[in-house]
């Protein structure tokens, strides 16, 4: 070719229309995906919940007579759950199970005298999902700030003492930091309620004190959340700037003169893209932090819930609780799917 | 500054270290350049002793196998050797700026891109992969106080049609979204954009295939012609400036070798290093066959002698002198034998070698 002429090249990039096309299409494959997960993970939970030793009859029995209730009376009072625990063979319940599933009907709870399965997990849903949020919100904005700061620093004291305390606090299981918290500030400290997820003594309502004991109780609960996940926030993010930093183009902007603020804006950007998956996908990790954190705040959540279906046998309460958590996790993973097509233009075309 | 200059001493010594034809004006000149980089067997010099001339409106090759230091130069040009270096001794100076080396801080952040442009041995990889190559380089204009962004995008577009590049896409797409060549193009762009006078590009070449390699030479050397630029271009690969370059500058162990005009380096190369560097290319060579590697292989910064001639490990026409003296750079002369008394030898426009045996010291005026 001649320098004086040198060739027009094309570059491809997608066109809108035909983008917005292409991201539909995959959306729609991934939820698809998403409801046969869903109906697989239901078919496992049946039957991996009616395999579990012993029967919710028997098991109430047995709670009622170590109550020292008298083996008659205990008889009586069981009786009344007949109704509710279903004598078919498992593969006619499992057929039913599935078919009132698909019309969203998760069947009735066995202790709690046939509440629908949906009402109750319903109930107990925001009391974990809020905290797990407000947890998952405060230590990934904390964890992440400071794991750049590490990553940046992270030759002198500042980002050594950083990276350590990621380490610890990584280290520490949720029951560990949800023991520790409740003893410290419950016992030790009594700044902190206990007990309740409110003021009792407050009117349950869209009023002041009462939204106040609320956010107060739940104070706790969040911070154990955030505590447990803040030091892999920190570890992750620091690894991530660290890699970054590494990588050819810092050098380059630094060599062009770009301004430090931009600098950092790039590197900032790259590096917590990793990290918005890694996010959205903690989301399972936090519901499983929720019995233990639920079970030490007596928290009225899905943990606390699904121990104590687990603890009576009542199959549906804890299919129903097994299944709305599944459901948020994949949920969340086409959620993050989706939206890393929009914040990497890498994935776009692939898309 | 020279301090690592015992052999300049010479009258004769110093005026051969200048290339620069009169009438040539100098784009940068760089003096008595040393770069340490700190090792656990303390610091070592992977750039030592540098004089180079870049004259405006010429195109200067930097040649040596990988480690000779050519990359830190570069870098050392833009005052940003990585640590664990620093530069050690030595002036940089360019058009704009007195001394590239005594800059920092913001004076040294708009030095960078305005004095000089550069092109990344990696410039496959030299942008943000997530934001808009237009949207870049806004960022770069405004980072060097450009707020007319339509003049500055006006430029961008007038440099993409100049490469060869649709200007709209290319400002408008992601660096995923371009080969390997037309990054290496855009790379271009991004350091022409702010007006430099000096063009430096580490191994543009390099990863491209043949067609995209001989697109991005044509390139520089029509940009190079319209802007007047001093270019200086890095490669290992003597073969990819043999037509491209004025002047050939030829690194070893940190220090340059030989220089001189292109033609003269190549045909009657002295320093035997050279030598080895063109016999090692069929295409210069001539002969497929008689195409020879280089035996050995290139210093580390732990292995580079520290007293003596640099290459002397690898060198077939070592005398004792080479291990105890670094030989400076001296003209060289061609000889032509007539009879065993009678010597004719004259000296070649301004091609110099640092070899004790190819281009010996004026004997009278050596200073040990
Ligand atoms: N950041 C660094 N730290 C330590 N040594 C380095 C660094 N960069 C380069 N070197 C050393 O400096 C010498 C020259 O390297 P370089 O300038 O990259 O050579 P070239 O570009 O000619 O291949 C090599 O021996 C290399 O190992
Ligand atoms: S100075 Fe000596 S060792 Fe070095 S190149 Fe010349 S002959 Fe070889
Ligand atoms: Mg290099």
């Amino acid at each position: 070719m001649s320098p004086d002429s040198p060739p027009s090249v094309k570059v491809t990039t997608g066109s809108g229309k035909a983008r917005w096309a292409r991201l539909g299409r995959r959306l729609g494959a991934r939820v698809l995906t998403g409801v046969v997960m869903v109906l697989a993970v239901a078919t496992l939970t049946f039957f991996l919940v009616h395999s579990m030793p012993g029967n919710p009859i028997q098991t109430e029995y047995q709670t009622l007579i170590a109550r020292g209730v008298s083996p008659s009376l205990a008889a009586q009072q069981v009786a009344g759950m007949y109704g509710f625990v279903s004598s078919k063979p498992l593969i006619d319940q499992y057929g039913q199970y599935m078919w009132h599933l698909l019309q969203f009907n998760l069947g009735k709870s066995i202790t709690a005298s046939g509440e629908p399965v949906v009402h109750l997990v319903l109930s107990a849903a925001p009391w974990t999902i809020i905290p797990v949020l407000s947890g998952l919100i405060v230590s990934f904005l904390l964890g992440v700030s400071l794991g750049a700061v590490a990553a940046v620093r992270r030759t002198n004291r500042l980002g050594k003492v950083l990276s350590v305390s990621g380490s610890l606090f990584h280290g520490v299981p949720q029951f560990v930091w949800a023991v520790m918290l409740a003893y410290l500030f419950t016992t030790l400290l009594p700044i902190f309620p206990f007990g309740s997820p409110y003021n009792i003594l407050d009117t349950p309502g869209w009023n002041g004190p009462f939204i106040l004991s609320l956010v107060y109780s739940a104070i706790l609960p969040v911070l154990a959340y955030a505590l447990s996940s803040y030091g892999g926030w920190l570890l992750t993010m620091r690894s991530s700037v660290v890699t970054v930093l590494g990588d050819d183009f810092v050098l380059a902007a630094e060599l062009r003169g770009l301004r430090p603020l931009t600098q950092l804006r790039y590197v900032a950007r790259n590096a917590f893209l990793p990290l918005f998956t890694t996010l959205l996908l903690s989301v399972g990790f936090m519901f499983g932090g929720s019995i233990f954190i639920e079970e030490v705040f007596d928290y009225p959540g899905l943990g606390y819930q699904l121990v104590n279906a687990v603890n009576a046998r009542d199959y549906p309460l804890m299919s129903g609780d097994f299944l709305f958590i599944t459901v948020a996790v994949i949920a969340a993973n086409i959620l993050a799917d989706f939206l890393y097509t929009f914040i990497d233009p890498r994935v776009r075309k692939a898309a | 500054m020279r301090t690592n200059s015992a052999s300049l001493s010479s009258p004769t010594a110093t005026t051969a270290q200048s290339v620069t034809v009169p009438g040539e004006v100098p784009g940068a000149e760089i003096r008595g350049l040393k770069v340490v980089f700190q090792t656990p067997a303390g610091p070592m010099p992977a750039v030592n002793d540098v004089d180079l001339d870049l004259p405006l409106g010429t195109i200067t090759g930097l040649v040596g196998e990988s480690g000779s230091g050519k990359s830190t130069l570069a870098l050392a040009m833009m005052n940003a050797v990585p640590k664990p270096g620093h530069i050690a001794a030595g002036s940089i100076r360019l058009p704009s700026v007195t001394d590239m080396t005594r800059l920092q801080g913001k004076a040294l952040r708009l030095a960078r891109g305005t004095a000089l442009g550069y092109v990344f041995q990696a410039s496959q990889n030299s942008l943000n992969p997530l934001k808009r190559i237009g949207a870049q380089l806004l960022d770069l204009g405004r980072a060097h106080g450009m707020e007319d962004k339509g003049a500055l995008l006006r430029h961008a577009r007038e440099l993409c049609e100049r490469m060869g590049l649709d200007p709209v896409r290319t400002l408008s797409a992601y660096q995923h979204e371009l080969s390997g060549g037309m990054r290496q193009r855009v790379g271009i762009v991004f350091a022409l954009i702010l007006n430099p006078s000096v063009l430096v590009l580490d191994e543009p070449t390099t990863a491209l295939d043949m067609i995209s390699q001989r697109t991005v030479l044509d390139i520089i050397r029509y940009v190079q012609r319209e802007r007047h630029l001093a270019t200086l271009i890095i490669t290992h690969d003597i073969a990819i400036v043999a037509d491209l370059a004025d002047y050939l500058v030829v690194m070893y162990g940190g220090r340059v070798v030989e220089k001189g005009p292109t033609r003269h380096v190549l045909q009657r190369a002295a320093h035997p290093y050279t030598e080895g560097l063109i016999a090692a290319i069929p295409r210069i060579s001539g002969d497929i066959d008689r195409a020879q590697p280089l035996p050995g292989r290139p210093p580390d910064l732990l292995s580079i002698p520290r007293q003596g001639c640099v290459f002397r490990e690898r060198c077939a026409f070592a005398i004792d002198q080479c291990s105890v003296q670094t030989p400076g750079l001296m003209p060289v002369r061609v000889t032509r034998r007539h009879d065993a008394l009678e010597e004719d030898s004259a000296l070649l426009d301004g091609q110099v070698a640092a070899c004790h045996v190819r281009a010996p010291a004026p004997s009278a005026k050596v200073s040990t």
